[in-house]
């Protein structure tokens, strides 16, 4: 009985975060893409120390290999290692999710703090800004901007980061607008707290939950569209460590001759397993939070 | 409710002309010089872009080429596509129907299975049911779309050899292109016009390749709708009124049916804006990866070969659609829930 | 008097995170025809998990574990008790709303704001008089006077006639479901309307037939606790739960809804079990009072002698807490907690606060004993008596 109630509180939200076994199985997956990413360099040495996205490539012959004893998990058409390319593209999926949910989730929450908080015409005019944003849909958008600013991985990461924003702007303002007015609200500005640490110190600690819920699906989902911008030619080049590249590369030879279609299996399921493991860690995470994080269930 | 409408209608005015200052804004990232060049059709020209720009108006200031572009717009005039080497706006109204036909099998199927779902998974909370569907519900949000349309085209094509890509069978998308005058495109949507035309296999063919890529792109939207009807429906079951119904003497089904679902479905309508603009999402990879000739695949292709003027029109489209479907459905909301229609 | 409904040794607990909260502790209540019996204790002493376990309402994740709750409608019949916690599902969702109703706390939030209140008041009378309301149809149809075209005349009533011997008929139900054969229950959604229409006018709401259309957002809270009261009472029930009814309301809104409530009590209600932790409303209202601790019922007696002649060391001390104008000095209050019902303490759950605790106390509970006319303690030194 003696604990501090924040510190049980915490032990609390902790147990009901992994009662949920898709939890575990979630962060079991992100640890192993942690670690992978971090130990990128010793499992797959770079052949280029100047850049070590570049996939190393045997020759150009566009028929994939399988899988050897050179390369674990054969060669995309045009020679790249797959292997390499599933290490390597690891850190180019978090780069992608950390930088776009990063820029996002701080721009949102600060434009929907003062939108939510102050209100009247504040409120109004961003609130019709966003509705403008939010009138076309992400990877339309996206595709847009990035015909505009040119190809390449790092102009996506900025376009989706452009574009992002307006989902939290929208979940915190609506969690502000909830809380401004309960009591404890009224009790801080009446005792003279500066509306900036009633912000900071009392509103957000209780408007996060929706916020941290909507980033970590967002991790998934922006590596998703990344991905799918790659495939169609937009994204990163041919020969860059990217999943969706590879996907990329792997397309005329989903169907193999008639009398094995699925000979080369290995170049669309390991860049697609990669994708799709990596966005369940984040969405069974996400999920994970939101049951936890629901008031309604928190009690049983 | 009258003023209510006014007002919402008002306000989607304001937003799409943001929407197009927004577009017209990325348009003009591109240099003078550069839009000049869409207009460059030989080598030769190449040597009079000044003229051109002076020609165009290229750089006059922001408004006055805002304008001038609305104008045009507003006259149905979108500028030329170098993809399809034609008008904007012919070109639109020829992709336009195969997304449509799409839709039109997808949408009954994404709202029964989503509201049916999402409503048992919330009534037997923490059962098998409830962590089955979660499970589905979790990958199938999972699931990059183009990527399972590219397995679904490996197994059901490269194994099984069905359901082959494209919209029709070479053969029947022969006959319809050589014979305007037996085959007469009512509506261009190939199922409906077979039926219309008395040519039955012409419509099974069409239905033979919308499966593959239905079933591959309501994945996602689905999987939306049945975790918000989920939410709406436990929510709706811990309040009171659903005591006091007990309390009544009701059944279970008259509960959870007459009661609950109604007042659950409130917050799905509400989402079903966000459905909208996922199934727009959706349907640009499915169309690409199964070569079907839509709207979502001429935008990819304009993207690709930086055709501007089609990825003017396209966004102007989708946001277009997107505004007019929030107010629709702000308005079915208003008449629905019996709160808001006084306010 | 004759019993209506009698509880005993009834225990039900709630399986939490933090540990089995043990609500009611072998809870033994005796409830007669005619009379109004107010429970009443403290916030959290297990008023509501008494009368939920009666109707079988207690929510997830509470049990029933043990116990008996009887129940003899039957004035005349003592000997057809029935044992509600044995019986199905089906019987209770047949006895609720028909012969026992439940009030509730928060008329606001009572009653579901997408349907019309006419619905709402209708479902009471859709649910349990399906077979009155058709055989008054079937005469309506066979009277001299009815203008309907003859073919559908006879359709009608041989549906009617139908429906009139098996309400629940499966092919009924069938024809519920469907859009265009659902209509058959025109008719008799038209006479479950007249009824609403009556009993919405008998509870004092003015403008019945308008009222009957509008939505729950469009009244006030004690109209609104008006509508859930008519809910209760369309089907005549023999026994009325008022769990904490007036405890929302203004107090001039409370005066009304407690005459209205004596007012039916004498015309359509045989009794009530109203809860409260109002000792004001009891005074006004109950004829036989029953007071709770911590999931245990400590004293019942008429509502007189419990004022008059407090005897348990609970209720001593709450009447003692009541502020009296004419006293002087501190007010006084009872000293602690009340315990947390994961880990109660052992013996008798209130000793821990009790100004005459003794050994005994603290390890064995003790047994509701009669120490007076019509007067029950469990308390070992008023009864006496060890288990």
């Amino acid at each position: 009985m003696g604990q501090h109630p924040r510190l049980r509180e915490l032990k609390f939200t902790l147990h009901r975060i992994f009662r949920n076994p898709a939890a575990i199985i979630g962060f079991t997956l992100l640890f192993f893409f942690t670690a992978v990413a971090i130990f990128a360099p010793q499992i797959a040495p770079p052949k280029y120390a100047h850049n070590p996205y570049i996939m190393p490539h045997k020759g150009y012959s566009p028929t994939p290999k399988p899988p050897s004893k050179a390369s674990i998990f054969g060669t995309t058409s045009g020679q790249y290692d797959i292997f390499y390319g599933a290490v390597w593209g690891t850190r180019t999926a978090f780069k992608i999710g950390l930088f776009v949910v990063g820029i996002a989730t701080i721009v949102g929450i600060a434009l929907g703090a003062i939108s939510g908080y102050y209100g009247g015409i504040i409120d109004e005019i961003l609130m019709r800004i966003t509705d403008i944003i939010w009138a076309i849909p992400t990877v339309v958008l996206a595709m847009a901007i990035v015909v505009a600013f040119g190809r390449g991985l790092d102009k996506i990461m900025i376009a989706l980061a452009l574009i992002e924003w307006r989902w939290y702007v929208r979940v915190l303002r609506s969690e502000i607008l909830t809380l401004r007015d309960q009591d404890f609200v009224h009790a801080a500005r009446l005792m003279g707290v500066s509306d900036l640490k009633i912000i900071l110190r009392h509103i957000l600690p209780n408007a996060i939950y929706p916020v941290l819920i909507l980033a970590s699906m967002d991790m998934g989902s922006m590596v998703i569209i990344a991905a799918f911008m790659s495939f169609v030619g937009l994204g990163a080049p041919p020969g860059y460590a990217d999943w969706g590249q590879m996907v990329a590369l792997a397309r005329n030879y989903i169907v193999g001759p008639p009398d094995y279609p699925f000979k080369f299996w290995y170049t669309i399921v390991v860049p697609g397993g990669c994708i799709v493991l990596f966005v369940l860690a984040w969405n069974l995470i996400g999920d994970a939070l939101r049951d936890a994080f629901d008031p309604r269930l928190r009690r049983r | 409710m009258l003023a209510y409408i006014i007002r919402r209608f008002l306000l989607l005015i304001v937003v799409l002309f943001g929407v197009s200052v927004l577009l017209f804004g990325i348009l003009m990232t591109f240099s003078p010089e550069r839009r000049a060049a869409t207009y460059v059709t030989s080598p030769q020209q190449a040597k009079d872009i000044p003229k051109i720009i002076r020609q165009f108006g290229l750089d006059d200031p922001f408004y006055a080429q805002y304008f001038r572009w609305i104008k045009e717009v507003a006259k149905g005039n979108m500028g030329w596509s170098l993809v399809s080497a034609r008008p904007v706006s012919e070109a639109f109204w020829t992709y336009l129907p195969v997304t449509i036909e799409m839709n039109l099998f997808a949408a009954p199927i994404v709202i029964f299975f989503g509201i049916w779902l999402g409503t048992l998974a919330g009534i037997n909370r923490d059962t098998w049911i409830d962590h089955s569907t979660r499970i589905m519900a979790i990958v199938g949000w999972s699931l990059p779309t183009f990527l399972f349309a590219l397995v679904m085209l490996m197994v059901f094509y490269g194994y099984f050899n069905l359901f082959s890509p494209g919209i029709l069978s070479d053969q029947l998308a022969m006959f319809i292109y050589d014979n305007p005058d037996r085959f007469h495109r009512y509506t261009k949507l190939y199922t409906v016009d077979g039926i219309l035309n008395g040519r039955l296999d012409v419509t099974l063919d069409a239905m033979a390749h919308l499966v593959l890529p239905v079933m591959t792109y309501i994945i996602v939207v689905v999987a939306l709708n049945m975790r918000v009807m989920r939410s709406g429906m436990i929510e709706e079951l811990s309040k009171d009124y659903v005591i006091t119904a007990l309390a009544k003497g009701a059944d279970k089904r008259t509960i959870h049916i007459k009661h609950a679902r109604r007042n659950a479905l409130l917050p799905v309508i509400t989402v079903a804006g966000q459905m909208v603009a996922y199934s727009m999402e959706g349907s640009v990879a499915v169309e690409v990866v199964f070569n079907r000739q839509g709207i979502g695949w001429w935008l990819a292709e304009s993207a690709i070969q930086l055709d501007m003027p089609v990825l003017m029109c396209i966004c102007l489209f989708m946001g277009v659609v997107f505004v007019v479907t929030n107010l629709t459905l702000d308005i079915l909301y208003a008449y629905i829930d019996p709160r808001i229609r006084l306010t | 008097m004759e019993t209506l409904l009698e509880t005993k040794d009834l225990v039900t607990n709630f399986y939490t995170y933090e540990g089995v909260v043990k609500a009611l502790n072998r809870v033994s209540m005796v409830v007669d025809h005619g009379t109004t019996f107010g429970l009443v204790g403290e916030s959290g002493c297990g008023k509501s998990v008494t009368v939920r376990s009666v109707m079988r309402i207690v929510q997830e994740p509470g049990l029933i574990e043990n116990g008996k709750v009887i129940v003899y409608l039957d004035e005349e019949d003592k000997r057809a008790g029935i044992d509600l916690l044995q019986q199905s599902e089906a019987y209770m969702e047949k006895l609720r709303g028909d012969q026992i109703s439940m009030i509730f706390q928060e008329p606001n939030a009572a009653l579901n704001p997408t349907l019309s209140i006419g619905d709402q008041v209708s479902e009471s009378f859709l649910f349990h008089q399906k077979r009155e309301m058709c055989t008054k149809i079937v005469d309506d149809l066979t009277a001299p006077g009815c203008r309907t075209f003859y073919p559908l005349r006879r359709l009608e009533e041989t549906i009617y006639r139908a429906a009139a011997k098996t309400p629940d008929a499966f092919l009924l139900k069938i024809f519920d479901r469907m859009p265009l054969l659902s209509r058959w229950q025109k008719r008799l959604k038209k006479e479950a309307k007249k009824r609403t229409v009556e009993i919405v006018r008998k509870l004092g709401i003015p403008n019945p037939e308008q009222v009957v259309d509008q939505f729950p957002h469009n009244l006030s809270g004690g109209m609104k606790q008006r509508i859930v009261i008519a809910i209760a009472l369309a089907c005549s029930p023999v026994l009325l739960i008022a769990d904490e009814a007036t405890s929302n309301l203004d107090v001039t809104i409370q005066a009304q809804i407690l005459d209205l409530l004596r007012k039916l009590k004498n015309e359509a209600i045989s009794s009530i079990l109203l809860i409260t932790h109002d000792l004001g409303v009891v005074a006004e209202i109950c004829d036989r009072v029953g007071i709770m601790y911590a999931g245990n019922l400590c004293e019942v007696a008429d509502v007189r002698e419990i004022f008059h002649n407090p005897l348990h060391p609970y209720t001593r001390a709450l009447l003692d807490a009541v502020p009296k104008l004419s006293a002087k000095g501190v007010l006084k209050s009872i000293e602690g907690n009340v315990p947390n019902l994961v880990d109660p303490p052992p013996g008798c759950r209130f000793h821990p606060r009790c100004p005459h605790t003794m050994d005994i106390c603290r390890k064995k509970p003790p047994k509701m004993m009669k120490t007076g006319n019509n007067h029950l303690t469990a308390c070992f030194l008023i009864g006496g008596g060890e288990e």
